[in-house]
């Protein structure tokens, strides 16, 4: 059993930091026992929440900061992803008929679709003048 | 990514490598295909063997690309999609809109 830890990264909003975040929190997922189709589930989450950031919360301003904040618990993970942008209203977002969109040839839309698919769980919090997305998955 | 086309008699295939984001990526794919319609190359096989991620982003880029295929009075199929891939359009049900094949060799031809 592994004792809670806390591994942070923070870095610039930009997309050629993708594979960097990507790869941080896949790492501590192998490392506390997530098999490789789990992994790949958070890898995706990751992306599609930090290009999120990227794109809506700060409009591609690549001098903005994003923190990534890995916290691990015997059966757990969970990854809190900050930024101090626009905020996210989730309680204005409807799950997208995929089908439909494509009928209409409308693109997004479709990345908070997966994350909410791919993990356990998933919270929007505002601390502050921060606003924070926590993926949660279970081992 | 990067991508490689190879004509055959009834198709072309667009071998994608690598992380599959769309981006400058979809640009230049819509060029390709342009290109393949200009010249009255209407279906198109893409290979998925050698990608190693895709997010929303890219499976928007993939569906633009069958737009456009589909409207020019063509079609585009994918092959060898990995576990992984086949797992993201299961999720966003994106397996029904896409015939999809196991293998390049079926994909091709299922255009004779």
């Amino acid at each position: 059993m592994s004792k809670p830890k806390t591994h942070t990264l923070r870095v610039h909003a930009t997309t050629a930091n993708i594979a960097a975040v990507r790869d941080f929190v896949a790492s501590h997922a192998e490392a506390h026992g997530f098999n490789t189709e789990d992994i790949d589930r958070i890898r995706l989450a990751v992306d599609e929440a930090y290009t999120n950031v990227i794109k809506h919360a700060y409009d591609f301003d690549e001098s903005q900061w994003v923190s990534i904040e890995v916290k691990t618990d015997p059966r757990t993970i969970h990854v809190v992803i900050s930024d101090s942008g626009r905020s996210f209203n989730p309680d204005g977002y409807q799950e997208p008929n995929i089908e439909e969109r494509i009928k209409m040839r409308k693109r997004g839309g479709v990345g908070v679709f997966l994350i909410h698919k791919l993990m356990d769980e998933v919270e929007y919090r505002k601390q502050g003048s921060l606003n924070e997305i926590v993926l949660t998955k279970h081992l | 990514m990067s991508f490689k086309a190879t004509e055959r008699w009834n198709c072309v295939v667009i071998e994608f490598n690598g992380n599959v984001m769309g981006g400058p990526d979809a640009v230049a794919l819509n060029e390709k295909l342009h290109e393949l319609i200009d010249g009255g190359k209407k279906n198109v096989v893409v290979d998925l063997s050698k990608v190693k991620f895709m997010n929303s982003s890219g499976l928007g880029m993939l569906i633009g690309a069958l737009t456009t295929m589909r409207n020019a009075g063509g079609d585009l199929r994918i092959a060898n999609a990995t576990d992984k891939i086949e797992s993201l359009l299961i999720i966003t049900k994106l397996i029904t809109v896409f015939q999809h094949f196991k293998s390049l060799d079926d994909a091709v031809k299922s255009f004779e």
